[in-house]
């Protein structure tokens, strides 16, 4: 049997939106979770190496295309091509859980997440950050705008972020811009990159974290599952899908459809859900089995 | 006087490019470079010498230069060609164009035939289903090549392919991979056309094709290529990574075989997305320039602002695409951030490198033409030869500001022929592709420019990229912009002393005189005196490179 795929992340955005102050916070943040020992096998695909922040104590090796972290996490350039990268990174052993790709600031998101279901992989969720500064005027601007509306429209989750720079007012006429241009997409607002685990990778973090600039002590998530021993319809999954709101931010899982031996699986990124067959066997007995992350505090 | 005995070589013309001396009936050549060029008595003149009179029923003229081609062009003919037009392969051999569905499958089951290896994939290029009217090349014909043996076609767009069932097993490409463009039949099973390359890449052949394009044959193959179709310089426009030195070492391996039949200059690229370091690899330019050997050159930057416009992604300007499929979004793709084309030239001008730009929009060239602007004013400085390359839909406008910002073009004539009837009916409408390519508008504003091939995308053969340029002649026949044909003579210059000069190599190659390098074209007829339809058909017998006469392999 093949391993298990390895879940994409693929984090897009203009040039200045944050993508690797983002990907230093999960570089530094895994570290911190591998402490308390809830961390995952990371690895990381950029462009280049500049920009990435890596403490030196935490290098393992380091060759032209590849960083290996003492935590567990490795870090990969595309200087030898995309798909070399990503083949390089499935045949690492032991094989990362999560892969997350940074686009190049030009880049239409949905293009790379094409790439999320090749050999050995399974995507997991397409991200895009913006800056609250320059967005609405990049939309519009000569060169950018085709640009910047399809990366908008690529993503099941928007992070508004830098929103410290602006004022209240034009931050909240940004939301508004924001959700009216994007209605498919769960809209989060930030600062300095910071997004929670939950919302990032639909990973419940045991940990309290910095979200919109404030250090919050309780927790912002809750889950809960649904289950169903018996097989279920089409129809079931899609009225449970219809029957969430706009606080759930994931939703994953194993459905047993009734008449198909195969296990498929539902997923909930956002605002968008999908249905398919899951391309692997059940891992233990068929049934249905679906988790649900969602908002508990006014974030 | 010269004390070295050279050699003479006498031919029934010689065409030199220098104005001074236009032409001439012998050229003595010392070592790898011209000694003299005249009358056969003032060559005898330099003293003891051996006359050679083997072109003594040819034409001579500068060797050819291709200033903007890939090296993949060799790789392709490690695998059979499909495509629709006809093809000599690097070996000269003429491949047949497929004109059906029913042709290439033929072709295939021929090739497959010689294969030994059972297990060993059959990798075909070129398919250009364009011209199949109602005709798709998909898993069911493949079928019929082989049921055992894993069979991928890669179209000539790039964007496709079309994979048999066994390949399909092998990869295990089913209905239910959520990869979008793996296409279907009415079943709802994959149908063997593997679209764009997130689902062309699932094939493990695609992997094993892209392997193929940079090895020593496909090098070998580059410049065996240019010596069949008179082409003494070749470059590699950014598909080479120089900062890397094994890429760098295998070049020069390659390039110091004294056999080995070409120049090459390579670009120096970034091959993935951004550019976050422009300082870091313009250094890596500078420093790289000390591997400089006489075939192996380097100086050049290439980057690539834009996309394509027969794909629809090239950035043209208002009022955009004419007849665009409907879901397109309107406009072409930026491949470089174009609010930062300052800070990515920037380091590249200051280090004293040339930056050659792909602009196949009109919209890519003016964001290249502002940059250059904002980084000489900066930092001025003089004959920077920066030069747009492609230029396809440059307007008169932008070739004005080429002249005064001392920048070069380098024109895409090949596509008037390829694609011409395309773009007229279909990509930017009749008045936009009346003036494609515009080589006579470059001349008129005095744009220093060159024409080129792009190999492998379309064949490399300079006596049928200058016949483009010369006849603007669709590939139904159909002229499209007469008032931007140009004289053969000023296609000849476009492809020698225009190349060399972009190249910043106009000191040492590009004409026929005293001090430069011995690299001819002999050609059997003068292009600049055949009626001009036919400057394509000229029978080319090889090259001089360096002094050493390299002959094109046996047409077959």
């Amino acid at each position: 049997m093949s391993p298990e795929r390895i879940d994409v992340t693929v984090i897009g955005g203009y040039l200045g939106s944050g993508k690797t102050t983002l990907l230093n916070h999960l570089l530094r943040r895994n570290n911190d979770a591998a402490v308390d020992g809830e961390s995952e096998r990371l690895a990381v695909l950029v462009n280049d190496f500049g920009d990435i922040n890596i403490d030196l104590d935490l290098i393992e090796s380091q060759t032209d295309d590849t960083i290996e972290l003492s935590n567990g996490c490795i870090c990969c350039s595309m200087v030898d091509g995309f798909a070399e990268a990503l083949d390089r990174i499935v045949a690492f052993d032991p094989r990362p859980d999560r892969l997350v790709i940074e686009t190049s600031g030009v880049a239409d998101p949905s293009t790379v997440a094409a790439y999320g279901h090749g050999p050995g992989l399974a995507l997991d969720a397409v991200i895009v950050l913006v800056d609250a500064e320059t967005i609405r005027k990049m939309a519009d601007d000569k060169y950018l705008a085709q640009t910047i509306r399809q990366q908008l429209a690529a993503a099941e989750v928007l992070v508004l972020n830098k929103s410290d720079l602006v004022s209240a007012e034009e931050l909240t006429a940004t939301q508004a811009w924001l959700r009216d241009a994007c209605p498919d997409s769960y809209v989060v607002t930030t600062t300095n990159s910071e997004v929670a685990p939950e919302v990032l990778f639909g990973r419940m973090s045991t940990r309290t974290y910095e979200a919109d600039g404030h250090h919050h002590p309780e927790r912002l998530f809750s889950t809960r599952s649904v289950h169903a021993d018996a097989p279920v319809t089409k129809p079931w999954v899609e009225e449970l899908m219809g029957s969430l709101d706009d606080t759930v931010v994931r939703a994953k899982g194993l459905v047993h459809l009734a008449d198909d031996e195969r296990p498929w699986v539902v997923q909930r990124v956002g605002k968008r859900w999908s249905l398919r067959p899951h391309r692997a066997p059940w891992p233990g007995d068929p049934g249905t089995n679906i988790v649900i992350i969602e908002r508990t505090a006014a974030s | 006087m010269i004390t070295e005995p050279f050699t003479i070589f006498t031919a029934r013309k010689i065409i030199t490019m220098n104005p001074s001396n236009p032409t001439a009936e012998a050229v003595a050549v010392s070592g790898d470079r011209i000694l003299a060029v005249g009358s056969l008595e003032e060559c005898k003149s330099w003293g003891e010498h051996t006359v050679d009179e083997t072109f003594a029923d040819k034409v001579l003229t500068p060797g050819f230069i291709e200033a903007h081609s890939h090296v993949m062009a060799g790789g392709m003919w490690t695998m059979p060609y499909v495509g629709f037009f006809d093809r000599r392969g690097a070996d000269n051999k003429l491949w047949k164009g497929c004109k059906s569905v029913e042709e290439v499958v033929d072709r295939l089951i021929e090739v497959e035939s010689e294969m030994t290896d059972p297990s060993e994939t059959l990798l075909a290029w070129g398919l250009d289903p364009i011209y199949f009217p109602g005709e798709r090349l998909l898993a069911k014909h493949l079928d019929r090549v082989s049921e055992t043996r894993p069979i991928f076609v890669h179209h000539a767009s790039a964007h496709l392919a079309t994979v048999n069932t066994a390949m399909l097993n092998r990869a295990e490409i089913t209905a239910e991979n959520p990869t979008p463009g793996i296409s279907l039949d009415a079943d709802g099973n994959p149908d063997g056309e593997l679209q764009e390359p997130p689902a062309m890449r699932l094939a493990p052949a695609f992997a094993e094709l892209a392997g193929r394009l940079r090895t020593k044959d496909a090098i070998w193959n580059y410049a065996t290529e240019a010596r069949n179709t008179g082409v003494t310089l070749i470059t590699d426009l950014g598909t080479s990574q120089l900062s890397d030195p094994d890429q760098v070492q295998n070049w020069k391996d390659t390039t110091d075989d004294p056999e080995y039949p070409a120049r090459v200059m390579v670009a120096l690229s970034s091959m993935m997305g951004g550019i976050d370091d422009p300082t870091a690899l313009a250094q890596i330019g500078v420093d790289v320039k000390e591997q400089t050997t006489a075939k192996l050159k380097f100086g050049i930057v290439k980057l690539v602002l834009d996309g394509s416009n027969q794909g629809f992604t090239g950035r043209i300007s208002w009022p955009h695409y004419y007849d665009a499929p409907e879901t397109h979004p309107g406009n072409g793709l930026w491949l470089l951030p174009p609010d930062r084309v300052v800070d990515i030239l920037e380091p590249f001008h200051n280090a004293g490198l040339t930056v050659h730009v792909h602009c196949n929009g009109d919209e890519a060239t003016e964001v290249f033409l502002d940059a250059v602007e904002t980084v000489l004013e900066r930092h001025p400085r003089w004959d920077h030869r920066h030069t747009v390359q492609h230029c396809q839909t440059s307007k008169q406008a932008q070739y004005k500001r080429m002249k005064a910002l001392g920048m070069c073009a380098n024109l895409f004539a090949n596509h008037t022929f390829y694609w011409g009837d395309q773009h007229r009916d279909v990509t930017v409408g009749p008045e936009r592709a009346r003036g494609m390519n515009a080589a006579a508008t470059a001349l008129r504003e005095g744009v220093p420019f060159s024409i080129h091939s792009d190999a492998p995308v379309t064949p490399m053969g300079h006596l049928h990229t200058m016949w483009c340029a010369v006849n603007r002649l669709t590939a139904t026949g159909q002229v499209l912009g007469e008032h931007e044909r140009i004289s053969a003579e000023d296609a000849l210059h476009a492809v020698t002393l225009g190349a060399a000069w972009q190249l910043k190599l106009d000191d040492e190659v590009g004409s026929i005189e005293a001090g430069k390098m011995a690299d001819f074209a002999v050609l059997a007829e003068d292009p600049t005196t055949v009626d001009p339809v036919t400057i394509k058909d000229i029978d080319v017998w090889g090259t001089v490179l360096g002094g050493v006469p390299m002959q094109a392999d046996p047409r077959t």
